[in-house]
């Protein structure tokens, strides 16, 4: 059985012959893995994830220089403190206006580059196409976050033509994808929503303005008949429902600190699939290699009957100790093997 | 005049900045902040019955909704917005006279995190409910909390960190700050931070949310 026949056990809600998993790490968290691993480790083999991720999580961006990068809808990055994905410099949209601007082109070979050749080095394994940014953070990559959250109670209309238009080329990017490269298994949007508690903008906003274009963005990748994964950091419990309803099939970081992991579990199981959960707030950076065990086993028991896929609740980060790495990667790949695979 | 005071109080607590915003819908076409606050002030009041009469009681029902998550981020910074329409025609009168407003707040994220939403709408309150916020902005080295400390002093340190990776940086400063002077009084918050670590940094106060910086400096200004 390939990697790709295991999640998609799990994302039709059967019991997988063990718990697939798909760990990312920061440029920070890399180096560390290299120090203890040797210089020249492919991480992605050693760690075996379970996903091959097309397109750009975090956007198209490319060097300006003077540590700066540019994105495709004109956002400018410094690249300083935060290397992996960066901060956001000044406003591309100062006023709630589209006046003079000009939409990406979905056509733009960049957002294609290379997939061939993945899909080709990584048949086994469940294709993704990512669309990171992909509605409120594109919202306020583009008019500044304060602004952003502004715009909800004084401008509902621009909010409302913004976010279509960004949900129009998503849709056009996935229309381009699943037409080019059947092999593609789902799309992974991703778009934060959640706080540490609840939404940051409210349940009564998202449903008014975010959801509508999720729903139709949703409907456009079932239509493909692609499977679609989502990421949203925080307490998106509230949402879960709302999300199962416009055909999500798994729910990406699963953070163990802003929602009860075990609850979720059981009361989604089958409807949804979760793909996250070890502690990346307080277990990884603080906690030691027995907490990080005990914690990685109790989520592997929680996953084994389906509806799950393991994975730290963020990008590892660098303040992550070598040995609690070590430590989960060890676990994960141990119970794979003692089924067998 | 106390039905003006009352609606710079429902102005706060709704966000309606000005006669002209279309924020909130059911305020249409009314007075917002800016105009009350000059109303009241044109009318005689002062600036300090102004701020504790309108702002305060309508920041604190802000900030208490937020709590209760009866209000999200959108709200909370019309609010400000309109605080700060009011804000305008104050400060100059506050830096003109005597008036005392409640203490010195000094605010900052910590070195190496440049996260500000949450540091913002914790100065925002703290504001609205009477203090003079020092907001050092994001990336704030210890030299720089302990600068301002001294140049304020009986002011109260507010240290904001998102990060876990930046967690590390937020014990370094409040070590150095306690180190440079034990009795300047240090509060934290922020997505990664508990109490615990409040305790283990040597912290004298978490907080959860905005509103409980607010009352812990309004417990130290009683």
């Amino acid at each position: 059985m390939t990697k790709k026949e295991v999640v998609k056990m799990v994302l039709d809600g059967k019991k997988p012959p063990y718990v697939p998993w798909d760990c990312k790490f920061t440029i920070e968290a890399l180096e560390k893995m290299k120090a203890h691993y040797g210089h020249d480790v492919d991480v992605e083999a050693l760690v075996e994830n379970h996903f091959i991720k097309l397109g750009q999580s975090s956007g198209f961006k490319i060097d300006i220089g003077n540590n700066r990068k540019k994105d495709i809808f004109g956002t400018i990055w410094d690249m300083t403190h935060e290397k992996d994905i960066g901060n956001v410099e000044g406003l591309v949209l100062p006023e709630a206006s589209l006046d003079g601007y000009e939409f990406p082109d979905p056509n733009d070979p960049i957002l294609y580059a290379g997939i061939e050749e993945k899909i080709a080095a990584n048949k086994d394994k469940f294709i993704l196409y990512s669309i990171g940014f992909s509605l409120f953070e594109r919202y306020w990559c583009l008019r500044g976050m304060e602004n952003a959250f502004m715009d909800f109670m004084m401008y509902p209309d621009f909010v409302k033509e913004l976010l279509g238009k960004i949900a129009d080329f998503n849709i056009a990017v996935i229309k381009n994808v699943c037409e080019r490269y059947p092999e593609v298994d789902g799309i992974y949007f991703g778009d934060d929503w959640g706080a540490q508690k609840k939404l940051m903008m409210g349940k009564e906003v998202w449903m008014e303005f975010l959801y509508p274009e999720l729903k139709r963005m949703y409907a456009n990748t079932k239509s493909y008949g692609k499977y679609q994964l989502i990421h949203s950091c925080g307490d998106i419990a509230e949402i879960i429902p709302e999300l199962i309803e416009a055909g999500v099939n798994c729910i990406n970081p699963f953070q163990p600190e802003v929602l009860d992991v075990d609850d979720i579990m059981n009361t989604y199981r089958g409807k949804a699939s979760f793909h996250g959960g070890l502690s990346t707030q307080k277990t990884l950076p603080y906690g030691s290699v027995e907490d990080v065990e005990k914690e990685t086993r109790h989520l592997l028991e929680l996953g084994k009957e389906g509806s799950y896929i393991f994975c730290p609740s963020h990008a590892t980060e660098g303040d992550t100790p070598i040995e609690n790495i070590v430590a989960f990667i060890n676990i994960i790949k141990a119970q794979k093997a003692a089924a067998g695979y | 005049m106390e039905e003006l005071y009352k609606k710079l109080s429902d102005c706060i607590e709704f966000g309606k900045i000005n006669k002209v915003s279309p924020y909130p819908p059911q305020m249409k076409d009314q007075d917002g902040a800016d105009e009350i606050t000059k109303q009241l002030l044109d009318g005689g009041a002062s600036a300090d019955d102004v701020l504790q009469k309108g702002l305060i009681i309508g920041m604190e029902k802000v900030g208490i909704k937020f709590r209760e998550n009866q209000v999200f981020v959108p709200q909370v910074l019309m609010s400000a917005k309109a605080m700060d329409a009011a804000m305008k025609y104050l400060k100059p009168l506050f830096a003109a006279s005597a008036t005392a407003r409640k203490g010195i707040f000094i605010i900052g994220t910590v070195e190496g995190d440049l996260h500000d939403i949450g540091k913002n709408l914790v100065a925002m309150m703290v504001e609205g409910n009477g203090y003079e916020v020092i907001d050092l902005g994001t990336d704030v080295k210890a030299e720089k909390f302990i600068e301002a400390a001294d140049q304020n002093p009986g002011a109260v340190l507010g240290l904001s960190a998102l990060l876990t990776t930046t967690m590390g940086n937020m014990e370094q400063i409040t070590k150095a700050i306690k180190a440079h002077n034990a009795n300047i009084k240090v509060c934290i918050g922020g997505a990664p931070v508990n109490e615990e670590f409040c305790v283990k940094i040597g912290a004298d106060k978490y907080n959860p949310d905005p509103q409980g910086v607010v009352e812990f400096l309004n417990a130290m200004s009683a």
